[in-house]
């Protein structure tokens, strides 16, 4: 049960860890280890760390990300590090990116370690309501603002072309669809007809190619990014999915409804749709063009709904019984579904 | 059974959420509480309709098979509309009616799939059913707890 309870077996760990990668401090120790809500595609811990050098003593608030035994989303680690190494430094806020443990064996895990941006919240039940619910319209500005800087951005200059697959402007639409077709074909526990008839639209119908091929974080909603009290954006988190290629699917994935937590119609809860959508034009210098917004908006709900009847199966066979996993399939499965019929023009 | 099944969830959702949770010093901890005492709220929601939804989905389906075989080109796909048109459903268990739901729902991605490379007027009717049969089901599956 050690993994669960992040008591002295982590903290030793992570101690010893931790020593490995700050040869020269003496005293090295961790405090305060507690567990966190981080999504359910990596434990989250958050800890101080403490050590002496050079006769001083210091202390550095950190967080933990550590694979669980099953996970949302299948994804490599060193990626979402490389991603965050990426992006730290620029106009885009990360949290600052310290060491990456590919392998399981030191911390029960495979496992990186980012400095804990301290004083924000993430969740969107805490984001609408006091004090963030005053900035919500500055919110929604600077979120969709830091998506067109994400798309601005050029990945071989970031040095995330490589480690990341290279894809061509017109291949895009078929890799990302062939892959989360491939895992609601291997995951979906129920038959899927409605995201069956959305899988033959998007076929019969592609997209224009990518205007241009860009770092695509592939997660990027109200959720994924910390908020101090004043309404700024501090951090962008979770880009375990991040990969090159069209920009419009992170567009499309932001404007998806199952985001809509405050249901009064509002982009990811924040802004209308259309400066939602302006904002983004104006930071990334692309155009979100209509019919091609159409496409990667039905096949974020493939997508989405995917990665819901995957949550569905791990919890059902056991493999990861967090409760955030059967809680994701129920709260958004179906409104994937009346997501996808609205956008065929099917939703009575 | 008293008291009902619906109030036991109500209340043991709520002192979860509220009087439990906020107690819990360790944060993962009082949210994982509150991610289970929204669990109870949809299955206190899903308990009251899981047998009506199913029955009425597996008619709903069932009448859609029986009207879809001038649309149907292939006899063998024919033959199994037929036959599942007519089944009924043998027993009121949730677990058996969702079993032939399952069954029932495969057959009606196979016969949108049909029907859709199909020209003239009695597949586009069809057609027609078989989304207004979608919507229905999204109708029936919604929670209070879902965001669109």
């Amino acid at each position: 049960m050690e993994r669960s309870e992040g008591g002295p077996g982590l903290a030793d760990r992570l101690t010893a860890w931790l020593r490995t990668r700050l040869p020269e401090a003496r005293d090295v120790s961790v405090v305060d280890l507690e567990r966190i809500h981080g999504g359910a595609s990596r434990e989250t811990w958050r800890f101080g760390l403490r050590f002496r050098r050079e006769g001083a003593t210091h202390e550095r608030r950190l967080v933990l990300r550590r694979d669980p035994p099953a996970s949302l989303i299948e994804t490599d680690r060193a990626l979402e590090f490389g991603a965050y190494r990426a992006f730290h430094g620029t106009g885009v806020p990360v949290p600052e990116p310290l060491w990456l443990e590919p392998d399981p064996g030191p911390l029960g895990g495979a496992a990186f370690v980012l400095e804990e941006i301290q004083g924000c919240e993430a969740s969107p039940a805490r984001l609408f309501a006091p004090p963030y619910l005053e900035h919500r319209t500055k919110i929604g500005r600077r979120k969709w603002e830091i998506l067109g800087e994400i798309h601005r951005a050029d990945p071989k200059a970031l040095g995330l072309v490589g480690p990341m697959e290279e894809v061509a402007p017109e291949a895009a639409w078929r890799r990302e669809l062939r892959h989360w077709e491939t895992i609601l074909d291997e995951d979906a526990l129920e038959p899927q007809p409605v995201m069956r008839a959305a899988l033959r639209w998007l076929w019969c119908h592609p997209p224009p190619p990518a205007q241009r091929v860009g770092v695509v974080h592939a997660d990027y909603r109200t959720g994924n990014f910390l908020v101090d009290g004043s309404g700024e954006i501090r951090g962008v988190l979770d880009w375990e999915m991040a990969h090159v290629g069209d920009p419009l699917e992170d567009l499309a994935w932001g404007l998806n409804r199952v985001w809509c937590w405050t249901r009064d119609g509002l982009a990811g809860g924040l802004l209308p749709r259309p400066e939602a959508i302006a904002i983004w034009e104006g930071a990334s210098g692309l155009r979100a063009d209509a019919v091609a917004l159409h496409w990667w908006e039905l096949f974020s709900c493939v997508k989405g709904q995917a990665i819901w009847v995957s949550a569905a199966r791990e919890y059902q066979e056991g493999s990861n019984r967090d409760p955030v996993m059967a809680f994701s399939c129920w709260m958004l499965g179906n409104s994937q579904d009346r997501a996808a019929l609205e956008l065929l023009g099917k939703l009575s | 059974m008293k008291p009902d099944l619906a109030v036991v969830l109500e209340t043991t959702s709520q002192s979860l959420l509220l009087e439990l949770g906020p107690r819990f010093g360790e944060p993962y901890g009082a949210a994982t509480l509150g991610i289970q005492a929204l669990l109870l709220q949809a299955v206190r929601e899903e308990l009251e309709r899981a047998a009506a939804r199913r029955v009425e989905e597996n008619r709903a389906l069932r009448r859609l098979f029986a009207g879809a075989g001038a649309a149907v080109a292939d006899p063998e796909l024919r033959a199994r509309l037929e036959a599942a048109a007519q089944g009924e459903d043998a027993s009121l268990l949730v677990s058996e009616l969702e079993a032939g739901n399952r069954t029932l729902r495969a057959l009606l991605v196979e016969l949108h799939a049909h029907v859709e490379t199909r020209e003239g007027e009695a597949a586009r009717r069809v057609e027609a059913g078989i989304w207004r049969e979608l919507a229905d089901s999204t109708e029936r599956r919604r929670l209070s707890i879902a965001p669109f």
